[in-house]
């Protein structure tokens, strides 16, 4: 029952506040969400006691039958590769409600929302079963959709609404593969069983795997898919980009590991090749296109569309180190965007600007946000790679893991990792440092007064959360690998005895 | 490179208008009650604290004169694990600033007693200094011959730190007997309380400043009244030169880098000092007055610190706010000093006085319009 | 693991910790949680905790005297086929460096008490020298190849930190900036050195990698890529040319700072590099290029000091120079003599650029032109500035002149260019340091240091015992004993070394200083001083070389992100039915029935899916 709980919970809780017969002020909804959350969190860590370690395969299975004629039966399980993403949900949407202040418009539709994506990603990391899975995918973008155009920014309508199409094309191209799967194989199974070629020709599985490559790419997002990512952030509101960032990308990326990994293995070891350069290219496209940016938003967005292409690259390499690497790293990748987006948002919040042409010298110790510029410095460290934390161990695990299969491809990557440092830095140093002043864009406004509200320790509170765990992982990374290992080292085997194997790259 | 604008919250005053106040006996700083408040309350905790520093400087002067390791100068003389602990965990007022301030005066060089280190009578007076001194210490006997500038530089040091606590001492008694004048009603805006200073100054104009060291229980001059270095001309006027105009770059806002050439080859146009300095980065790094804003701030009175609690961010910018209310008491002062040192009355009828008084009053304008004036307007 | 092992030896894995918890000790001052007090308590407290890691150091060098070297690992990640370790090589050479690392923080800290001593951010700084310290012991201690790298890349973190220190500053933004990115190149073509011998060797430990190198044989080409991709990370941490970039303006930062960094952590890149040599057989490649941007820096490094006005900038130049001499003993394969050399180098020049230090403190002023005559008046600064230079210049019998020595000695038969490098770099250097002596000490007082009392004695003292540890380096060296012994040199070597110091003197102090200052009128000769002021125009080139790729390459992805990309996606979405403009409209109205919508056109979808089934 655990993990129909972690559904129940914030389903049921949102169903309770949408119907609650009286009004509710903000700080009630707020509160019961956060309680809700916190309940969630609770039962999440519950999991991780009650998960076997050492066992590689699904655990916790429950389902009953539903519309088996279908194929549509409601499965659950969790595994290695599910935990640390349930988790991170978890930590995250209590994270984003936390921060959710001042709602002032539809505070109680708002927090309803949030509980439902919640429940709906943890719906979708746990099915077993690929059109429950596709019904949790869907579930999930009707609120974002309604999140970002109703409480986002001047241009919302337009970001949701790109948002929306490219998430619906997503959608509908993985219903298109998983349907034309069940139509090729003549099954109605829809459980997650890998195909071979004996079921399927190869040319079918390439066709197949290539929809949900496209579809799950364009939540991930790769280039050239990305486009909505960056709109949609910056419309967003901050905990909506929290949210978007740490916890939904990862669909994108579960899917690619899960579904096109997981039921296309050997059509996958075909393409791996071509998906590492894929990635290589997202990865650099994307840093390049944040060099440039001078919203810090936007900036952040794009480092997400590089940093997510590290996971495919360590998915085509597939091997033990590499998926693991690619588990840290959606972890690590959720923590800092978090992270990273938060700050952004005290820092627009206190500014009213985000363009790093008008910021300066934040990290003055009475007037400005010396807090914010240290956890910021820290995040962007973390994001840029560098030792002692999460993204670091993240970035060592995928490259080790992927040198001897795509050495062009990693190392094209680490060339990204190198760019992260540019543009994070340039961050920093035009925001942070110097003298604190807020200039107008417009010169002829007149001069203007450097009054900047304080953000509170409290405030803070889960900005340093965060930036404790991104340290505790990048300590210890044993405490992640713990739970993941025997999830990714069992795919690894799939991987290795049911791919072609197919000799590329310099090996000595 | 990137260059942050300075963004203002009022206009900066002209000269011109600066001259015209000046001549019109009118007040530089706009008279306003919130003024006075900030003023009197900031002066009284800058006496408070002149009052530790000036103690100090002549303790060091005169106690740890030449001494090699002066581990415990900070201490008055008073060394008891209370106050070790104390000093320890940073308890204690800064007097590193007041050693700042030292060095500043006496770098920049400038006015009567710098005049006088370097006369004949004062070297005299240092050649028995030393001849005393070297008679017990076998490493000064030895480093004097190679180095002579050495010990003569040291006591040129001391004698400079000696007459700017005699100096803090007068102005210490002088800001807290404003307080006091305004607590009891003598003292109700800003012109009065640039006229009390005023007074204090020209009262204590012609005070003789002079030093004397015990060696070996031998008094020796190092100033001896003989000089006749006075309190206004030799110690007041160079201490407002170095400290309120020229002041030291901060390493936290300047690039000393030479090729940069950010700094002036030239001290005479420095303009880092309390008048020119920009509060906002006050507490940062690099930016030694926050070592005195820190001390005001220990020392505020109640009545300021409520205000200040009331505005912007209350307790967490308290010591930038505590700043600009310094530099506010500061052109205060300023004020103060030129009228006490005006050539002639203001009240003159005479062409040619009142055409000396123009000129007096103008070089100031022009030194002050380059200052943050924009502090000077009612908010 | 033996279990006999004595408690402070088990324990040694402390010694890095104590840096790093100096930091976290500091953190309540630095963050401005204690208001009412002021920060020095954080410098108290560090300053105890370093002299603690001296003293446990020097405790671990006794029981590895009595017990011989040891090697401590412990576990630290390990999955799959990876095996990350933590590994501690205690051999003396590294405990000696270890020493090194803990004692010039030590007396850097101390030097930094008086320095900074009206700094309000003191705790911040001595919260990141503490980190910069726990980095750096770490290092020099290493025995794994990925424990290097991890603190390597520490170390670029606290150094862009402390080059950052005084933040408002305009200048430190760009040199912060400059400072990591520069390292952070060098760092990344490390990282790929090492991910590539993690997935290839396996073991990070340098003794099974160095077995591993011996047995297998890498395609050429591999192994030359890979040994240039090694050598970048030391060469980034020692700036050698072209990577060099950053140090000029690495000068904005704190000069405590300046002088670990002057000191220990080129000490520490070169160590690395000592340290990855072994993996270099293979590429002769990356032994050439260590050769040539070692001869490069050397003497390029010098004459770009000769030609500096900035006090600071024109000594950290001498460092680039001096380390590209230890590049080249390094690749010729002497590290026992490369070793020396660093010990020698970073005892020296610490005190150099103390002395520096307390020159800027006196006289707010860097620029040699506005100095002048201050020898008289600071005993305690002119020594210090005395003996380091004679503890860097083969000339009087200090730490230097025994090194170059026995260096060219050993190499004037197999590479005897490099031996006329060794020599050319010490005639360059003598010549400099006299030009800044005679500058900065000798001659009128300039305004800026007409009264220039000597420092307070927390500068003074550090200075003044540096100097004596300085004077007696030889004999400390000697103690070390290297085979053959550090005075193991012909007379003719002893006496081309001498003789270059002497030349370079003599000639530093003919010149005539003014011409130094005012550009020639001489066209040739003009090109070459701006070209050497400018530090051969490295910023310039950069700024339209890689700056300008990178720079062009972001806005030619932007503008494609923008026009083509997003253009095409929006050029669709105006043919397509649903506009933005349509669903804009709704978007205001009823939100419910859109959920409605949603959900049942879901519905409808999976009744399909059921009907075309059934």
């Amino acid at each position: 029952m655990t993990l129909t709980l972690l559904l129940l919970i914030p389903f049921l809780g949102a169903l309770g506040l949408s119907l609650w017969p009286r009004t509710l002020c903000e700080v009630v909804a707020r509160r019961t969400a956060i309680v809700l959350l916190i309940i969630q969190l609770l039962l999440s860590l519950r999991v991780i006691f009650l998960f076997d370690s050492t066992d590689g395969g699904m655990q916790l299975q429950e389902g009953l039958y539903w519309l088996s004629s279908l194929g549509l039966d409601y499965r659950l399980g969790i595994d290695g590769l599910s935990l640390p993403l349930v988790l991170i949900n978890a930590v995250l949407t209590l994270v984003a409600a936390i921060v959710s202040r001042s709602i002032s418009q539809r505070p109680r539709l708002y927090f309803c929302l949030l509980l439902v994506i919640s429940g709906a990603v943890n719906g979708a990391f746990l099915s077993q079963n690929l059109l429950l899975f596709f019904l949790f995918y869907e579930l999930e973008l009707i609120p974002l959709w309604l999140l970002i155009s109703v409480w986002g920014g001047s241009n919302r309508a337009y970001a949701a609404t790109k948002f929306l199409i490219f998430t619906a094309v997503s959608g509908m191209l993985i219903l298109g593969a998983f349907l034309g799967l069940a139509f090729a194989t003549g099954s109605v199974d829809f459980s997650l069983t890998p195909v071979t070629t004996l079921q399927l020709s190869m040319g079918g599985q390439i066709l197949l795997l290539s929809a949900l490559l496209i579809g799950f790419g364009i939540k991930v997002p790769l280039f050239p898919f990305h486009t909505w990512l960056p709109d949609a952030h910056t419309e967003a509101s901050t905990p909506v980009s929290v949210l978007l960032a740490g916890v939904l990308l990862k669909l994108g990326t579960y899917g690619i590991l899960r579904f096109g990994m997981g039921l296309f293995p050997e059509a996958w070891s075909v393409l791996a090749p071509g998906l590492a350069i894929w990635a290589a290219i997202s990865v650099l496209y994307g840093s390049l296109a944040a060099i440039a940016q001078v919203d810090m938003k936007r900036m952040v967005a794009y480092s997400s569309v590089g940093h997510m292409g590290y996971v495919l690259l360590a998915a085509a390499a597939a091997t033990p180190v590499s998926l693991l690497g690619s588990v840290f790293q959606m972890v690590s990748h959720g923590l800092i965007s978090a992270l990273l987006f938060m700050l952004v948002g005290v820092v627009y919040k206190a500014t009213g600007t985000r363009n790093l042409d008008v910021l300066r010298g934040l990290l003055n110790p009475e007037r400005g946000l010396p807090l914010t510029g240290s956890l910021m410095i820290l995040g962007v460290m973390a994001s840029a790679g560098l030792p002692g934390m999460a993204g670091f161990i993240s970035e060592f695990l995928l490259f080790r893991g992927s040198i001897e299969k795509f050495p062009i491809a990693t190392l094209l990557s680490m060339v990204g990792s190198a760019l992260t440092a540019v543009y994070f830095l340039l961050l920093v140093n035009r925001a942070f440092f110097g003298r604190l002043a807020v200039t107008p864009v417009d010169p002829n406004s007149g001069p203007l007064d450097i009054r900047i509200p304080a953000s509170t320790l409290v405030e803070q509170l889960p900005s340093l959360m965060l930036a404790g765990s991104v340290v505790f992982i990048g300590l210890w990374p044993t405490s992640l690998a713990s739970i993941t290992e025997s999830a990714t080292n069992s795919m690894a085997q799939l991987m290795s005895t049911l791919s072609i194997v197919l000799p590329i790259g310099v090996t000595p | 490179m990137t260059s942050a604008k300075i963004t203002l919250s009022q206009p900066l005053v002209s000269a011109a208008e600066l001259q015209r106040r000046l001549l019109a006996g009118q007040t530089l700083l706009a008279d306003t009650p919130d003024h006075l408040l900030e003023v009197v309350g900031v002066l009284e905790s800058y006496g408070e604290v002149l009052d530790a520093y000036s103690i100090n400087l002549i303790y060091q002067a005169e106690r740890q004169f030449l001494n090699p390791f002066p581990v415990f100068r900070f201490f008055d003389g008073d060394i008891n694990p209370a106050k070790i602990w104390r000093h320890l965990n940073h308890d204690r007022i800064n007097f590193e600033y007041a050693e700042y301030c030292q060095k500043a005066m006496f770098w920049h060089a400038t006015g009567g007693l710098d005049a006088y280190l370097d006369s004949s009578s004062f070297l005299e007076s240092c050649k028995a200094i030393i001849e005393k001194k070297r008679r017990n210490d076998p490493l000064l006997s030895l480093l004097h011959p190679l180095f002579p500038g050495f010990l003569l530089e040291l006591i040129r040091s001391a004698a400079t730190t000696h007459a700017l606590g005699q100096f803090w001492r007068v102005m210490s008694d002088l800001f807290l007997d404003l307080a006091r004048a305004q607590r009891q009603g003598q003292v109700s805006n800003i012109e009065q309380v640039v006229e009390f200073i005023k007074h204090g100054l020209v009262a204590a104009a012609a005070n003789l400043i002079t030093y004397a060291v015990e060696i070996h229980g031998h008094k020796l001059w190092v100033l001896p009244p003989e000089a006749g270095l006075s309190f206004l001309a030799d110690v007041a006027v160079p201490y407002v030169e170095a400290v309120f105009l020229r002041g030291m770059p901060f390493l936290g806002t300047v690039s000393f880098n030479a090729q940069a050439q950010q700094i002036s080859p030239d001290q005479a146009s420095f303009t880092y000092g309390a008048l020119y300095a920009d509060p906002l980065p006050t507490m940062g790094a690099g930016i030694p007055p926050s070592l005195l804003m820190q001390d005001m701030y220990r020392h505020l009175p109640e009545s300021l610190h409520s205000w200040y609690l009331q505005r912007t961010r209350g307790e967490a910018d308290v010591r930038v706010k505590i700043c600009t209310s310094f530099q506010k008491s500061m052109f205060c002062v300023t004020e103060a000093a030129i009228r006490g040192t005006l050539p002639n009355s203001l009240q003159t009828k005479e062409l040619s006085q009142q055409q000396a008084n123009a000129d007096y009053a103008g070089a100031w304008a022009g030194r002050l319009a380059k200052g943050r004036t924009d502090c000077l307007a009612a908010v | 693991m033996p279990t006999a092992l004595p408690l402070p030896l088990q324990t040694v894995w402390l010694i890095p910790v104590y840096g790093f918890a100096g930091m976290v000790l500091s953190l309540p001052w630095a963050t401005g949680w204690i208001k009412r007090n002021g920060p020095r308590p954080a410098a108290y407290l560090n300053l105890l905790i370093t002299l603690v890691a001296v003293v446990h150091g020097s405790i671990v060098i006794g029981e590895v005297l009595e017990l011989g070297p040891q090697h401590l690992s412990f576990g630290w990640f390990q999955v799959a086929d990876l095996d990350l370790r933590i590994g501690f090589d205690l051999s003396l050479i590294n405990l000696a460096a270890l020493e090194l690392v803990t004692f010039m923080s030590f007396i850097c800290q101390v030097f930094a008490l008086g320095y900074l001593d009206k700094e309000w951010a003191l705790a911040r700084f001595y919260g990141l020298v503490g980190f910069f310290e726990g980095a750096m012991s770490g290092v020099v201690l290493s025995s794994n190849l990925f424990m290097s790298y991890f603190l390597l890349e520490m170390l670029t973190l606290s150094t862009y930190l402390l080059v950052g220190f005084w933040y408002a500053q305009p200048l430190v933004i760009t040199a912060a900036r400059d400072a990591f990115l520069t390292k952070r190149v060098g760092d990344v073509l490390l990282l790929m050195g090492v991910v590539c011998l993690s997935a290839w060797a396996g073991s990070m430990e340098f003794t099974d990698l160095y077995a591993w190198s011996a047995q297998h044989k890498l395609a050429p080409l591999t192994s030359n890529l890979l040994g240039l991709a090694l050598i970048a990370g030391p060469m980034g941490k020692c700036a050698q040319f072209p990577m060099h970039l950053w140090l000029d303006e690495a000068m904005e930062g704190p000069n405590p700072a300046s002088i670990l960094r002057n000191s220990v952590v080129v000490t520490c890149g070169a160590l690395v590099l000592i340290k990855l040599m072994p993996l270099l057989q293979q590429a002769p490649l990356a032994t050439t290029v260590l050769l040539s941007v070692g001869a490069v820096s050397a003497i390029g490094g010098a004459l770009v000091a000769i030609a500096q006005v900035d006090l600071k900038r024109a000594c950290s130049y001498l460092t680039t120079s001096y380390l590209g001499l230890v590049f080249i003993a390094i690749a010729l394969q002497q590290p026992a003599i490369a070793i020396l050399m660093l010990l020698a180098h970073g005892l020296a020049k610490a005190l150099l650029f103390m002395s520096v230090g307390s020159v800027i403190a006196t006289t707010n002023c860097q620029d040699i032109t506005e100095l002048g005559g201050m020898a008289s008046r600071m005993p305690a600064t002119t020594l210090a500035f005395l003996v380091g230079s004679a503890g860097l210049v083969g000339f009087l019998p200090l730490g230097c002149y025994w090194c170059y020595g026995i260096i060219v000695e050993s190499i004037k038969a197999t590479s005897p260019l490099m031996a006329a490098v060794f020599i050319i770099t010490n005639f360059l250097t003598a010549l400099n340091l006299t030009r800044l002596f005679r500058s900065v000490f000798m001659g009128k007082s300039m305004p800026k240091t007409r009264r220039t009392p000597e420092v307070n004695w927390l500068m003074a003292l550090p200075m003044v015992s540096l100097s004596v540890i300085v004077v007696l380096l030889p004999w400390i060296m000697a103690l070390l004993d290297p085979i053959p012994g550090i005075n193991s040199f012909s007379l003719p070597v002893a006496a081309l070394v001498f003789s270059s110091g002497l030349i370079g003197l003599v000639s530093g102090s003919l010149l005539h200083l003014d011409s130094f200052w005012s550009r020639s009128r001489t066209q040739s000769l003009r090109v070459l001083q701006d070209l050497l002021a400018l530090d051969f125009y490295t910023p310039d080139i950069y700024r339209s070389t890689i700056v300008a790729f990178v720079a062009g390459l972001a806005r030619l992805a932007n503008w494609f992100d923008q026009a083509v990309v997003n253009g095409f996606v929006n050029g669709i979405g105006r043919l397509s039915l649903i506009t933005a403009e349509g669903l804009r409209q709704g978007v205001s109205g009823q939100l419910q029935s859109y959920v409605l919508t949603l959900i049942v056109a879901i519905i409808l979808l999976l009744t399909v899916v059921q009907f075309w089934y059934s």
